[in-house]
C-alpha cells in the first residue's frame, strides 16, 4: 500500500511540475523515497530480461541513451533515466513514471546510467545483470576526494553484483582493473593508433597492482590508449569488441566483428560509447544488423553538440564536465574552419563540483586561434574562466567576463565570428538551452 | 638571464590543478620580459637544487605522493641545504604535508623530509571548501582546499589566519606555513592565477636569490582582483 500511494503522489508531483514549466527529472523519486524508502527493490523484480547499469565519469548518458535506442526496437519495453539523473532518486524517478498507477513496471529492460559515487548505495535496492563502464576520468573530485577513493566505491559496488556481466572499456587501465577479479567480463577498445596527438592530463598511469609506471605504445586520448606494466604483467586486455576501420569526421564509422556502423554525431569517444552499447545489446542476444541500424537511430541529447539557428548564424552547444569532456570540445572548436565567437559557461554547484581547479588542467590554450573572434567567460565562476582565458596568452580586448548568458548569446551571434561556439559544464546546461530555444523563435 | 623552475613529479603531484601555478609564474615574467624555463621532473635522477631559482611541489593522492616521498628522501640533505641557503620551494598539499616530520595515516605512519617542524595525522573527514586566508604582507590569499590531513605547526609562522574554511587543521585557525623562503599550503586553485601578489612575491624571492634587481614592472591585474575579490565578497562576511 506504502508503494502505491509513493507511486500516485510522485506522479501527481510530476504533473504539477511539468504544468509549472520545472525540469524536475529527478524530483518525483525524491518524494517516493520519502514515502516508501525501498520502493526500487519492490519495482525492479518486474524486469524480465536484464537490469542494465551504466558507470563511468564520461558518457555515461550518451552510452545509457544508445543502448536504450538500440534495445528499443518497437519489441522490447524499457525503463530508462534518459535525462541523466543518475542518482538514487532520478533512477527511482524512471520506474515511477514508468510504472502503471497499480504500481506494475512490465517491461523487458532497464538502463539506468548511475553516478559512480551513488552507485553503492542504489545497488543496496536493486541488481543489475549486466554493468558497462565507460571510462574513470578525473571528474568532480572535491564530491569524492579523489579518484581512488570513486575507485574505491566503484569496487564496493560491483561487490554487490558478483554474478553481473561486466563490459569494461579495456583502454582505459583504470576501468581494465576493475574486471581482474570478476568471472564474466567483456572488453570493448581500439586497437589501432588513431594519431590524435592530444597534449592533456593523464590520470592513473601507474599500475593499479604494483604501483610502476605503466609504458604505452600509444594514447587514444586521456589515459586510453595501448598499455602494459612490465613489472607485474598487468596489460590491456584484448578487446572483444575491437573498433576497426574508422572514419572521424563530421560523423564517425567504424566496424566492429564485421559489422558496419554509421553513427550520426561527431566526436572520437562516441565510437567508444557505440562500441560500449555493440557489447551489450550483442550480450543481450540482439542481433548485430539490428544493433548497427540501431546506433544509426541514435539521436544527440541535449547539449551533444546541439545545433540551433539564431539570427542567420549557427550556434554549436555542447556540454563538457571534466578536463576530458572540455578537451574533447576544444577539438571540435579548433576542427571549426569558419572563424567563430565562443563561450565558456563555468557553474559550481554541487553537481558541477564546487573546486574548479580543474581549470587549468584544459588545454584551453588551443583557443589562442586566428579563427576565434571573441571569447566570452560566463557562469557563476565566469570570473575565474576570464583569469584562465588571460593566462593562455589570449589578447585581453577580446575577452568579456560576464554571468549573464543571455546577453552572452545575444553578443556572440552578433560578433565578428560566421558561426558561435558554446560549451558549459552540467547545471548551466538546461538553463543555457531553454535561452537558446527561445532565442531562437526570437531572433 | 634567465629564472629556472623545477616543478618536481608533474605527472604524480597534478591533482588540484598545480600546472596553473607554473603558468601563472611563467606568463607573469613574460609579461615583464623575464624569461623563464620550467622543467618537469620525473623519473628517479638526482636533482641538483642549486640549479634552480623555485622547486614547487604539488599535491597528489595519498598512493602517488608515497611514491614522491620515497624519490624526494634520498634527496633529503640536499633539499634541506637548498632551504638553508635561502632557496626558494613553493609547496601544495600534498607537497605541503611531505615537507614535515610525518603523516600518520590509520595504520601507518609516513615519514616525512623533515624540512619543517610540523607533523600531519589523517582525520575523520576530508575538509573541503573555498579558502580565505588573510596574511600581513599580502592581504588576503584565497583558494580552495581539500585535504584529509591535520597538521600542526607548532612554532612556525603560518602563511595566513583563516577568514573562510578549515586551514591546517579546522582548530587554530591557521593557514599554511611561511619559513625562511620556503611557503607551503594547503590552498590549491590553482592558487597562484587569482593571487597575484604572492605570484609576484614568489618571482622577487627568486630575483633577490640570484643577485638580480627585484623591482617588478607593475601589470594590469583587473581580471585576476576582480576573480580574487569574487571569492572574498562571496565566503567572507562583511
Amino acid at each position: 500500500m506504502r508503494k502505491i500511494i509513493a507511486i500516485w503522489t510522485a506522479k501527481l508531483a510530476s504533473r504539477f511540475a511539468k504544468l509549472l514549466g520545472k525540469n524536475g527529472s529527478s524530483m518525483p523519486g525524491t518524494i517516493a523515497l520519502k514515502i516508501c524508502p525501498d520502493i526500487l527493490s519492490r519495482m525492479c523484480n518486474d524486469i524480465e530480461k536484464d537490469i542494465i547499469a551504466v558507470w563511468g565519469t564520461n558518457g555515461k548518458t550518451t552510452t545509457n541513451n544508445m543502448i536504450y535506442t538500440v534495445l528499443d526496437n518497437g519489441k522490447n519495453r524499457i525503463v530508462c533515466n534518459k535525462v541523466g539523473s543518475n542518482m538514487l532518486s532520478g533512477v527511482a524517478a524512471a520506474f515511477i513514471s514508468y510504472s502503471t498507477l497499480s504500481g506494475k513496471v512490465k517491461a523487458d529492460y532497464a538502463c539506468l546510467e548511475m553516478d559512480e559515487a551513488y552507485a553503492r548505495i542504489i545497488l543496496q535496492y536493486l541488481t543489475p545483470t549486466k554493468i558497462v563502464i565507460t571510462n574513470l576520468f578525473r571528474d568532480q573530485m572535491d564530491r569524492y576526494g579523489e579518484i581512488d577513493t570513486t575507485i574505491s566505491y566503484i569496487q564496493k559496488a560491483l561487490d554487490k553484483a558478483e554474478n553481473a556481466v561486466l563490459i569494461l572499456n579495456g583502454d582505459d587501465p583504470l576501468t581494465a582493473s576493475l574486471g581482474k577479479n570478476y568471472k564474466n567480463t567483456v572488453y570493448y577498445g581500439i586497437s589501432k593508433n588513431l594519431g590524435l596527438n592530444l597534449n592533456e592530463t593523464r590520470e592513473g598511469r601507474y599500475c593499479r597492482f604494483c604501483g610502476t609506471e605503466l609504458k604505452y605504445d600509444f594514447y587514444q586520448y586521456g589515459q586510453l590508449g595501448m598499455y602494459r606494466c612490465e613489472k607485474c604483467g598487468f596489460k590491456r586486455p584484448k578487446p572483444q569488441y575491437d573498433g576497426e576501420n574508422i572514419t572521424i569526421g563530421d560523423h564517425v564509422s567504424f566496424d566492429v566483428n564485421s559489422t558496419h556502423v554509421d553513427l550520426p554525431c561527431k566526436g572520437v569517444y562516441n565510437i567508444y560509447n557505440a562500441l560500449a552499447a555493440f557489447a551489450l545489446a550483442d550480450s543481450c542476444g540482439m542481433d548485430k544488423e539490428e544493433i548497427a541500424e540501431g546506433l544509426e537511430r541514435y539521436k544527440g541529447q541535449t547539449g551533444r553538440m546541439e545545433e540551433f539557428h539564431i539570427g542567420g548564424k549557427l550556434v554549436v552547444f555542447n556540454l563538457a564536465k571534466n578536463p576530458a569532456g572540455f578537451n574533447q570540445s576544444i577539438g571540435n572548436i579548433i576542427s571549426e574552419k569558419r572563424t567563430k565567437d565562443v563561450i565558456i559557461g563555468i557553474n559550481d554547484n554541487d553537481p558541477d563540483g564546487n573546486d574548479v581547479s580543474w581549470l587549468w588542467d584544459v588545454d584551453f590554450e588551443k583557443l589562442n586561434n586566428d579563427t576565434i573572434k571573441s571569447y566570452t567567460a560566463a557562469g557563476i565562476r565566469a570570473k575565474d574562466m576570464g583569469v584562465r582565458f588571460k593566462y593562455c596568452d589570449i589578447d585581453e580586448t577580446k575577452i568579456t567576463v560576464c554571468d549573464d548568458m543571455k546577453q552572452n548569446i545575444i553578443n556572440a551571434v552578433k560578433g565578428e565570428g560566421e558561426c558561435v561556439y558554446i560549451v558549459v559544464n552540467y547545471t548551466l546546461l538546461f538553463s543555457t538551452k531553454k535561452i537558446l530555444s527561445e532565442l531562437e523563435g526570437e531572433l | 638571464m634567465k629564472l629556472r623552475i623545477a616543478h618536481l613529479y608533474p605527472d604524480l603531484l597534478n591533482l588540484y590543478g598545480d600546472i596553473g601555478n607554473m603558468t601563472t609564474l611563467k606568463k607573469r615574467c613574460e609579461w615583464r620580459d623575464i624569461s623563464v624555463q620550467i622543467d618537469p621532473i620525473y623519473g628517479n635522477e638526482k636533482i641538483s637544487f642549486t640549479d634552480y631559482d623555485l622547486v614547487f611541489l604539488g599535491g597528489g593522492s595519498d598512493r602517488e605522493q608515497l611514491l614522491v616521498r620515497d624519490k624526494l628522501i634520498k634527496m633529503k640533505k640536499e633539499l634541506t641545504a637548498y632551504v638553508n641557503d635561502g632557496g626558494v620551494l613553493a609547496a601544495v598539499c600534498g607537497g605541503y604535508q611531505l615537507l614535515g616530520s610525518y603523516y600518520k595515516l590509520e595504520n601507518e605512519t609516513i615519514e616525512g623530509l623533515e624540512i619543517l617542524n610540523i607533523q600531519t595525522e589523517v582525520g575523520k573527514t576530508r575538509l573541503i571548501s573555498d579558502v580565505v586566508i588573510e596574511n600581513e604582507q599580502f592581504g588576503t590569499i584565497v583558494g580552495f582546499e581539500n585535504h584529509g590531513g591535520r597538521t600542526y605547526i607548532n612554532e612556525h609562522t603560518p602563511l595566513g589566519k583563516v577568514l573562510y574554511g578549515s586551514g591546517n587543521n579546522g582548530t587554530d585557525g591557521n593557514e599554511g606555513v611561511i619559513y625562511k623562503n620556503v611557503i607551503a599550503t594547503y590552498l590549491h586553485g590553482s592558487l597562484l592565477p587569482k593571487n597575484p601578489k604572492l605570484a609576484d612575491h614568489i618571482i622577487k624571492l627568486m630575483l633577490e636569490q640570484r643577485g638580480l634587481p627585484s623591482e617588478l614592472k607593475p601589470l594590469d591585474d583587473t581580471i585576476e582582483n576582480n576573480a580574487h575579490q569574487y571569492i572574498i565578497d562571496r565566503f567572507v562576511k562583511k
